[in-house]
């Protein structure tokens, strides 16, 4: 009996499903976090009887076939990047993306990665780094003695620095597009690289047509919707209660069938 | 061995498959785009070599079809996901260059903008091509009638969606999508007036309360043909008891 196999894929979908709606619902006070969705497919099929099959000579064939599926795979985890609520946070340092891109990370080891978290510090020497103390391209350094800092919509960086009522200019912050930002790679910390399934980045800066702005003082909040990831948690479990029922009711056959003799 | 013990065992064959068929319905539940399959029951008649014996009828399944209902909508948010209402498939460029055509509407856009699958199978247009995303388009919305445009409002393609009269002698492959049993490419019938709803997904059709139901009909069918099984191999050992002594 193929059941028990089968309802074994529907339970392991199912722990699939409910591992990603967890980080989902993990992630819903994460700036910057995007949503996303397990998608499933089914597998191949077993045809016992082919359809078409001829049934007699005169060439009249089988309208239908005996089709067994052998169960269901997780197709692809798919990230939903749409845009998240923006935040008021009245930090000079925080800055949301309102429309499509990625801040760009230098990484300590030469690389870069990308982020929608725009909660950013700064360094012993005043440079504008994420939390964990990555720079942030093109590495703009805030001088001493500065008592305001200023973003533009167009990510230009101005100090005010001691009494100059005049801002000094330090710099424009760089972003990067994607064609397929689903593809790209979540490694943690709010950070996503470039792979062969996202195309390479596209340098932009912001404000540039198809490229978001900046906001000054906002933050990028979650796009987790968390009532519908409590009615897919539900969903799922119900399902996966459902396959393991599949495979109790192949185990009493199977001992109904052990039963005669 | 006689017929009646013959008869259950083909009851109890055609079960077990009907079961396996169950179990895969259950486990796509939560696969969009997913329709779910029916087993066909019938009797097969053995007309009776001598006259005046009754006829026998063994169970057989002899065929399975899908259920093409509408699968219930789910609203997404995501702006590539995209459900039919009504009649119409989508088509796709499946493993190996087959054409075929499904429900799953859930689409990404691979490196080179081209529209797929989440299982990647390439999604193909109104007049069978495939459907590339220009790198600059970055909002797009799919239309009611599959037109797919750009953030300016300009179209840059045609999302297909096609009627199949004849799906049912189609063949099923993975990935939710069927293709004519022969290997040959389905003809592209367009659909007069599709619609399509965007950031939609259409769920599987597979009713679990439904299926629950039919997996304990299919256990308690497979119990009483066993009963049978087991009544007459003690007929035939009491028999055979009796019988014996007298030797």
């Amino acid at each position: 009996m193929r059941a028990m196999g089968i309802a074994a894929t529907g339970m392991m979908a199912q722990q699939t499903n409910v591992d990603v709606i967890a980080n989902n619902i993990a992630n819903a006070n994460t700036t910057g976090f995007k949503s996303m969705r397990a998608a499933f497919q089914d597998l191949v099929y077993q045809s016992q009887i082919r359809e078409g099959a001829l049934t007699n000579e005169d060439g009249t064939a089988r309208p239908v076939g005996v089709d067994i599926g052998l169960g269901v795979q997780t197709a692809g985890v798919i990230r939903l990047n749409t845009q998240g609520g923006l935040t008021a946070t009245e930090n000079q340092l925080d800055v949301a993306i309102d429309g499509k891109g990625f801040f760009v990370v230098n990484m300590p080891d030469g690389t870069q990665s990308y982020t929608r978290d725009g909660n950013f510090q700064l360094s012993a020497e005043g440079t504008l780094v994420t939390k964990q103390g990555y720079e942030i391209d093109p590495g703009v350094t805030i001088p001493e003695n500065t008592t305001s800092v200023a973003i533009s919509e167009q990510g230009i960086v101005s100090a005010y620095v001691g009494n100059d009522p005049t801002p000094v200019e330090l710099g424009q912050l760089s972003m990067a597009t994607f064609v397929n930002e689903a593809g790209m790679k979540a490694e943690g910390d709010n950070l996503l690289y470039e792979t062969t399934a996202s195309g390479e980045a596209v340098a932009a800066n912001p404000g540039d047509e198809g490229v978001g702005v900046l906001r000054q003082g906002y933050l990028e909040a979650s796009n987790v919707n968390i009532i519908q990831q409590i009615t897919d948690l539900i969903t799922a479990q119900r399902a996966y209660e459902m396959n393991s029922k599949a495979i109790e009711t192949a185990d009493q056959m199977l001992s109904s069938a052990n039963q005669i003799r | 061995m006689d017929n009646s013990s013959y008869i259950s065992l083909t009851l109890a064959s055609s079960l077990e498959r009907s079961l396996d068929i169950s179990a895969n319905n259950l486990a796509n539940v939560n696969t969009a785009g997913f329709k779910g399959e029916r087993t066909l029951f019938e009797s097969y008649l053995l007309q009776p070599t001598d006259i005046g014996k009754d006829d026998v009828f063994f169970s057989i399944d002899s065929g399975s079809y899908m259920d093409p209902t509408q699968g219930a909508l789910i609203a997404t948010g995501n702006p590539l996901d995209a459900a039919v209402l009504g009649e119409g498939w989508f088509a796709y460029q499946a493993e190996g260059g087959q054409t075929a055509l499904g429900r799953n509407g859930q689409f990404v856009v691979d490196a080179d903008g081209a529209l797929r699958t989440a299982g990647g199978a390439q999604v193909l247009d109104a007049g069978g091509g495939p459907i590339a995303i220009p790198v600059e388009a970055t909002a797009v919305s799919i239309g009611a009638d599959g037109t797919i445009s750009d953030q300016n409002g300009e179209a840059v393609a045609q999302l297909g969606v096609f009627a199949a009269p004849d799906i049912q002698s189609y063949a099923r492959l993975t990935g939710g999508m069927f293709a004519p049993a022969d290997g040959t490419a389905p003809p592209l019938l367009a659909v007069e007036a599709p619609r399509l709803l965007q950031g939609h997904l259409e769920q599987s059709n597979v009713e679990p309360v439904v299926e629950m139901t039919r997996m304990m009909g299919i256990q308690r069918a497979y119990e009483r043909a066993m009963t049978l099984l087991e009544d007459e191999n003690s007929l035939r050992r009491d028999t055979l008891q009796r019988l014996g002594p007298t030797s």
